[in-house]
């Protein structure tokens, strides 16, 4: 399940809520049928937790020893700790660096530990804030991968981020928060279902006469009243920026435009469907 | 997938002895933290040698005959004194790292993981400054044999025990008034500065540097009720006099409940300031 939504949507709060660390103002938030706030050790042991950010570890001593620490306040014995903690290593791929100080590790290495240590009492629901928003693309890709095999074995995840492109083929359902409010439950589909797109970027050529007549004028003209045309942001003096009025349709349009004859090469959205969904209920579209 | 199953099921009884398993973590943590930083380690224990000398060239120009005697012998400046440096970098210290262990853990980001784990927040407030509570102990006593040896002085060795029962005795004062100065530095971000305030205040009238002959009537009057100045000529007794347990008997009968009331209000005071920071969702913040 993912959580989505704009900075100061409330996606950490809600997260922090059903972690028990905050109090919700108003109502009553239940994890597993269990009432979060004054949390019981049960469901505790329950929860895993990836905050955002990084500085959630023990930063001048090992991988292993983090593990190590948070499995004994977990219940572990030493003994089981270090085993579970090598375990969990190996699954996340950091056995090799067991002994380096977690300080020393890279924001993806980190981010992998801090899944790890919530992954230590073999959650049944693992909560997960922000978990690639400052990992380079193949980082992020492997957080997912781990968290995908996590869910696939039963574990419920919610997964908390602004990132729209990240839930495309890895959540189940979404929840879109705006303002502390749900705005959008569902699945992905159902939210790319809402999209309407009103953007376009064309990439055109001048039919008549390639070195000669300006090519903007002429496709002001013909599209007349039913969009707004300017040059793309690219620079490439190919690439126009359609914004299509309230009732205009993109094909009578484009047809204009080849009546006009301008050739249309290529016609895309500005924005992912999802992403022009996400804006419009998130109210960022314009 | 399975739970790791808390020590709660098996009564109150389990549930504080699966809390003080947990404490050796918090122990070897810091250890392998204090490690890591061996300079200010060594640092640490140079100042406290640079201070005995300090001390010892002081007693040079100290009229002895103004010191209290103690078993009906004078004693020389430095080994009046060397109880006072003992149980003032004691206090100091462990006032300090009491008061400033939790928010420690806030500054480091860690604070709301311990809370995740199915700990009591009464074992993570003592499991952050467990390891000082440890360390310090040792240290003023290592101290205080070294300063005797390096130096020759006469202390009577038939009264380290009792000496380091009143120390024992007067751990949980210091504790409690640290405990409250963490609860109020979570809640109010700055407090540090009123608690050294408030130590250096307590140890300036304790009688830890000079006879409390020195001051006006009734200010000496004042400084003999100061838990301080109680804990300190309990030690002095049996180290100093050679009085064994029988020196010992009113400063225990003092400190006891005065530190059962200290270390219960200062829990008291933390509870409130932590569900205080709970409810308001400012846990993490500093």
């Amino acid at each position: 399940m993912a959580l989505l939504g704009p900075n100061g949507a409330g996606k950490t709060t809600l997260v922090r809520v059903l972690t028990g660390l905050v109090k919700p103002d108003a109502g009553t938030a239940r994890v597993l049928g269990i009432e979060t706030w004054d949390c019981p050790r049960e469901l505790r042991a329950a929860m895993g937790l990836v905050p955002s950010g990084d500085r959630s570890l023990y930063l001048r001593i090992s991988g292993l020893e983090n593990l190590v620490f948070f499995g004994r306040l977990n219940g572990m014995s030493r003994r089981e700790a270090t085993a579970r903690g090598r375990e969990l290593l190996e699954i996340v791929g950091l056995a090799d660096s067991a002994r380096l100080r977690s300080g020393f590790y890279s924001h993806g290495m980190q981010k992998r530990l801090s899944i790890a240590r919530a992954l230590l009492t073999r959650p049944r629901v693992l909560l997960i804030d922000e978990a690639t928003h400052d990992l380079d693309p193949a980082a992020a890709s492997a957080v997912r991968d781990l968290v995908r095999g996590i869910a696939d074995e039963g574990a419920a995840v919610l997964w908390a981020t602004q990132r729209i492109e990240e839930i495309r083929g890895f959540a189940d359902g979404v929840t879109l928060l705006r303002e502390g409010q749900a705005v959008f439950q569902g699945t992905v589909s159902q939210l790319i279902a809402l999209a309407v797109p009103r953007r376009y970027v064309l990439r055109l050529r001048n039919g008549y006469d390639s070195a000669g007549q300006a090519l903007e004028p002429l496709v002001r003209d013909a599209v007349g009243g039913r969009a707004e045309i300017a040059s793309a942001e690219d620079g490439d003096p190919q690439d126009y920026l359609l914004h299509l009025a309230e009732d205009a349709v993109l094909g009578e349009v484009l047809a204009s435009l080849t009546a006009a004859n301008v050739d249309v090469l290529a016609c895309r959205e500005e924005r992912s469907e999802i992403e022009n969904a996400y804006l419009n209920l998130a109210g960022g579209g314009s | 997938m399975t739970t790791v199953a808390s020590s709660d099921r098996h009564g109150p009884l389990g549930a504080l002895v699966g809390e003080l398993r947990k404490l050796p973590a918090f122990v070897r943590r810091d250890f392998i933290v204090a490690w890591s930083y061996r300079l200010p380690f060594v640092g640490d224990w140079l100042g406290l040698v640079l201070q005995a000398f300090m001390f010892y060239f002081v007693g040079l120009m100290v009229d002895e005959s103004k010191l209290p005697t103690f078993g009906g012998s004078q004693v020389s400046y430095l080994e009046f004194v060397a109880v006072g440096i003992a149980m003032s970098a004691f206090i100091t210290l462990a006032l300090g790292r009491v008061a400033s262990g939790m928010q420690q853990e806030q500054f480091a980001g860690t604070l709301e993981s311990l809370l995740m784990t199915p700990t009591s927040p009464a074992t993570v407030q003592l499991g952050s400054v467990v390891y000082d509570l440890i360390y310090i102990p040792i240290r003023t006593a290592v101290f205080l044999v070294v300063i005797a040896v390096a130096f020759g002085l006469d202390f009577h060795l038939d009264g380290l025990l009792p000496a380091a029962v009143v120390l024992l005795a007067f751990i949980p004062f210091v504790w409690g008034l640290g405990i409250a100065s963490a609860g109020t530095t979570l809640t109010f971000r700055r407090g540090s500065g009123i608690v050294g305030l408030g130590s250096t205040v307590l140890v300036l009238f304790s009688g830890a540097y000079y006879p409390l002959d020195l001051l006006p009537g009734w200010l000496a009057t004042l400084a003999e009720g100061n838990p301080i100045t109680i804990a300190v000529d309990g030690m002095r007794e049996p180290l100093l006099a050679g009085s064994g347990w029988e020196g010992i008997g009113t400063a225990i009968l003092v400190l006891v409940p005065l530190s059962a009331v200290s270390l219960t209000a200062g829990a008291l005071v933390f509870r409130a300031c932590l569900r205080r920071e709970r409810r308001r969702g400012t846990l993490g913040l500093y």
